[in-house]
């Protein structure tokens, strides 16, 4: 019967080629339209993001019967298409292009004209986009992943369908499936994002010209890479703040004050403690109407593009889970338990859709994690030793616990700290700006963070990271030999700093 | 090139390494890692390649080769191929000499030391141990022969991999002390059983700074182990105080992001209307009863022209692009997944007059396979979807098809009733044989 009505469909759609209707149908659909009578699979996933992508390979790798569903038509989601990954490339280039333009008189290279081509800036982070996703699709094939180009939702508890890219759709039924959807930028209430004026992070990494003025709405992780990007490349950026520091949720505030003084320094403007009311778009221009909470007059800037980066939140939609009565909480995000089940057991879920902090390293940790769950019944993450890096120049990075943080629980504290300036590599480098401090119980002396500025303080911090897991103290870092001249003896001698006196300060 | 006086040299050393090499086995032996000299054995030079003759070695016995070096030609049943050194080193013993048949893919053909090894002192590594791996690694290829008792290799000391997981209280310490720890042991002059009986707090049960300051009476002696509780608290993601959200604001975010033909709250609905002829259908549905003697109801012939005519249908007027569709065309990747078209989820509604807003339909009950596949797609968005009625007795002549929509897919409307006219007045038969 089945494969009477195959027949009737292909028939159909050669009956259509002489009458000159447009293509109706395309081959490939009527292919795929029947893939649902495959065999049940132990794992569907449903998102090819870092946490979907990377749970998928370690399935396939555990020997699992793993399908991965992703509508992007490309894989590595926010991270690798339009996050982390395209971010580097421009603030790396863009960083080339002004310490060129600025900062080699003085180390003594006089160079000619130097003219910026956007157009080919933007082509070596296409080039390395598609690279890396196309490495990823190259590791699911080697990992005997079924890779899916489609939108899943759920059709009950173990079926998923699939509305394919191309057309037609299909389902997939899963002993176990994993919800990976990641999320999506949070909009400006009355500010539309069209991504040519008023832009996400998204459109930020892809302007055709360089904005005169640019004002960016959040002055974190993503709002600053995002202003330095621009700024570098020669716009008028403000970055305006709700709360009185940048850097967002997690970044010491010292640090925070003093990363501002020098992007301050790099040609930013800042507006902290101040409120974006309302925003329009008028011919070729964007006004923003900000208000200062530290009571002031009401401004408007204006600009040619207005960058929202306030936040991103997790992205359930159109995934179906009323159907299957799974339930959010209030602020979006998919209900786990610790070994990331939802209320249907069978159904997990990790990465940005549901709690923690929305880090691509914390999704690939859950990703191996949840794998492990399910094949051997535990996995590991530990959630106070995760990093932080904000990719500026200087870059800030972090692990555990802040200053504000401590002070806040009431726990006692003692503070090293090491500047740059102080380190004979940065001196040689010319690039002194920056800092180490560390924090550690004053008792024991067991590190409890690391907050670090400065070039190269996102490697430097997987130090710290590694001493952290393992327990380390102050003492221990200073016991270690670092070699000479790096910069990573400015870390040792804050580790010095902390339990007793750096060498060099 | 390899000098006579060089040859000679290498005969006299493999005498005398014979010697030591008798007794060397009796002795302590390390395991096959710490060797310098290695096992080189015969390489599959493609997949499906089991084995190989050995036509010429290109280097001799006792000389030095560079990576990149062609060591020897491998003749398969295909094609004669050079194989060339990974790395630099010494070749010492030839095993399998030139014209060498039918040698099997991961025996033993040559030992090689690394440079700079004296290799008269050097002991020649058993050949059972490079079976063994390479039997585990490719089961299929190699199938290991009876091993010699005599040379089996003895097990490596292990001291450090057997003993258990340490608890929070064990003293089986497995690993180096941090250097703090070692500093504070030896500036107080603890020995080992003293080690013994302080209590690690660190994770895995490691022995902290903090253990040993407490156990000296240097700090409160509860300090390392309130630490560790604050860290242990701090490794698990904080799942308190979760508040689900209300069934109403669970629902609107599944609602905003709704792919593609979202409906504005109070949508404008318009009526499309287009006559179809039944006749052909008719036709078809008689044929096939005489013919097969099945008879296919019309709701199959409509039900698979709809899905036909459902496919690629142009996007509604208006239609706003979600921001992962902008952010697609920002990477150009719209050319890959864009939805220049979409599929559409149309039921058309047939009647033999023009249908009258009074006019009650009847729901139709049957459950095909068919409508199965299309009846998933309607959305809460279309509420105008309907059922399509059965009419077993519709008229031959033009039927009306209609489709209530929101304004804006009007045009998308009519561009699938023109499909399903279409398909249902030329060769419907094609339907659904």
């Amino acid at each position: 019967m089945l494969s009477q009505r195959l027949i009737g469909r292909a028939a159909v759609k050669s009956a259509f080629r002489p009458s000159g209707l447009p293509s109706i149908v395309p081959a490939s659909r009527w292919r795929r339209t029947y893939a649902t009578e495959a065999e049940e699979r132990d794992l569907v996933i449903i998102g090819g993001g870092v946490a979907g992508y990377v749970a998928a390979i370690k399935a396939g790798q555990e020997g699992m019967k793993v399908t991965c569903i992703e509508k992007r038509g490309a894989l590595g989601g926010t991270c690798l298409n339009v996050g982390c990954i395209p971010s580097k490339s421009l603030l790396n280039n863009s960083h080339l292009y002004h310490q060129i333009l600025h900062d080699t008189k003085h180390r003594g290279i006089e160079v000619g004209d130097v003219k910026l081509n956007l157009k080919q800036l933007m082509k070596a982070k296409e080039q390395s986009v598609s690279g890396l996703t196309k490495g990823v699709e190259f590791l699911f094939k080697k990992n005997g992943v079924e890779y899916i180009k489609g939108t899943g939702s759920f059709q009950d508890e173990h079926t998923i369908k699939v509305q394919l890219n191309d057309g037609g759709e299909t389902s997939v039924v899963g002993k176990n499936i994993l919800i990976a959807t990641g999320s999506e930028v949070t909009p400006f209430p009355g500010l539309e994002i069209d991504e040519k004026r008023v832009i996400s992070s998204t459109g930020a990494i892809a302007l055709e010209e360089v904005p005169k003025k640019m004002i960016v709405i959040g002055g974190g992780i993503i709002g600053l890479e995002m202003a330095s990007v621009w700024s570098r490349l020669g716009a008028d950026v403000t970055v305006v703040e709700y709360l009185d520091v940048i850097g967002g949720p997690g970044m010491d505030t010292e640090i925070a004050k003093n990363i501002q003084k020098i992007l301050k320094k790099q040609g930013i403007n800042f507006k902290t403690s101040t409120k974006v009311v309302s925003g329009e778009k008028t011919g070729d221009e964007v006004k923003v109407q900000i208000d200062s909470s530290k009571g002031g007059k009401p401004e408007t800037l204006e600009a040619d593009v207005v960058l929202v980066a306030i936040g991103r939140r997790p992205y359930t939609g159109g995934l179906g889970l009323e159907k299957i009565g799974l339930e959010l909480d209030e602020r979006g995000r998919v209900i786990i338990d610790s070994e990331y089940r939802t209320k249907i057991p069978h159904i997990r879920c990790v990465g940005d859709v549901t709690f923690g902090p929305m880090l691509a390293h914390k999704a690939e940790e859950e990703a191996v994690a949840v794998v492990e769950y399910i094949k051997k019944g535990y996995g590991h993450v530990n959630y106070g030793c995760i990093p932080a890096v904000m990719y500026t120049f200087p870059e800030v990075a972090w692990v555990g616990q802040s200053e504000q943080d401590l002070k806040k629980a009431g726990i006692k504290y003692r503070v090293g700290t090491f500047p740059f300036s102080a380190n004979s590599r940065a001196k040689t480098n010319l690039d002194t700006d920056g800092m180490v401090k560390m924090l550690a119980d004053p008792e024991t002396d067991r590190l409890l963070g690391i907050h670090i500025i400065g070039p190269n303080a996102g490697e430097m911090i997987a130090e710290g990271t590694l001493a952290l897991e393992y327990g380390a103290s102050s003492e221990d870092i200073a016991r270690t030999c670092h070699a000479h001249p790096t910069l990573a003896e400015a870390f040792k001698e804050a580790a010095m700093a902390t339990h007793s006196k750096p060498i060099h300060f | 090139m390899a000098s006579f006086a060089a040859a000679c040299r290498l005969s006299a050393r493999l005498a005398t390494r014979k010697l030591q090499q008798e007794a060397a086995v009796r002795g302590y032996r390390t395991s096959a890692v710490a060797l310098a000299a290695q096992n080189f054995s015969m390489p599959a030079l493609s997949p499906t390649m089991t084995e190989g003759n050995i036509a010429t070695w290109r280097v001799k016995e006792g000389d030095k080769f560079s990576a990149g070096d062609v060591l020897l030609e491998i003749e398969t049943d295909k094609a004669t191929m050079d194989v060339e050194a990974q790395d630099d080193g010494i070749l010492m013993k030839i095993m399998k000499g030139d014209g060498s048949k039918a040698v099997q893919v991961g025996t033993r053909i040559a030992v090689i030391a690394e440079e700079g090894d004296d290799i008269s002192s050097l002991e020649i590594p058993p050949e059972e141990n490079i079976q063994a791996v390479k039997a585990a690694e490719a089961p299929a290829v190699y199938t290991p022969s009876a091993p010699e008792p005599e040379s089996a290799p003895s097990p490596p000391p292990q001291p450090r991999t057997v003993t258990p997981k340490p608890g929070p209280k064990t003293s089986g310490r497995t690993y180096p002390m941090l250097p703090s720890v070692a500093h504070l042991i030896k500036e107080n002059g603890l020995d080992e059983s003293v080690i013994k009986n302080i209590t690690p707090t660190g994770p895995n049960g490691r022995l902290l700074k903090g253990d040993v300051l407490a156990y000296l009476g240097k700090i409160n002696s509860q300090t390392p182990s309130e630490v560790s509780s604050r860290f242990e608290k701090a490794s698990h993601l904080d799942l308190s105080n979760i508040k689900v959200a209300k069934a109403a604001e669970a629902k609107k975010p599944a609602v905003e992001a709704a792919p593609a033909v979202q409906a504005p709250p109070a949508p404008v609905k318009s009526l499309v209307t287009l006559p179809v002829s039944l006749s052909a259908v008719i036709e078809a549905q008689e044929k096939i009863q005489r013919s097969l003697g099945v008879f296919l109801p019309l709701s199959t012939f409509i039900a698979r022209a709809s899905e036909v005519a459902n496919d690629e249908l142009p996007l509604p007027a208006g239609y706003q692009p979600t921001t992962d569709e902008l952010f697609n065309q920002v990477l150009g990747l719209d050319k890959i997944s864009g939805p220049k078209a979409s599929r559409g989820s149309y039921i058309p509604q047939i009647a033999t007059f023009p249908p009258a807003s009074t006019l009650s339909r009847p729901t139709q009950k049957k459950v095909d396979i068919i409508d199965l596949l299309t009846a998933s797609k309607p959305k809460s968005a279309q509420p105008s979807v309907k059922k399509t009625p059965v009419l077993p007795g519709a008229s031959t002549g033009p039927n009306i098809f209609s489709l209530q929509v929101p304004k804006a897919e009007e045009r998308r409307a009519q561009v699938f009733l023109e499909r399903i006219k279409l398909v249902l007045e030329n060769e419907p038969g094609r339907l659904v044989l």
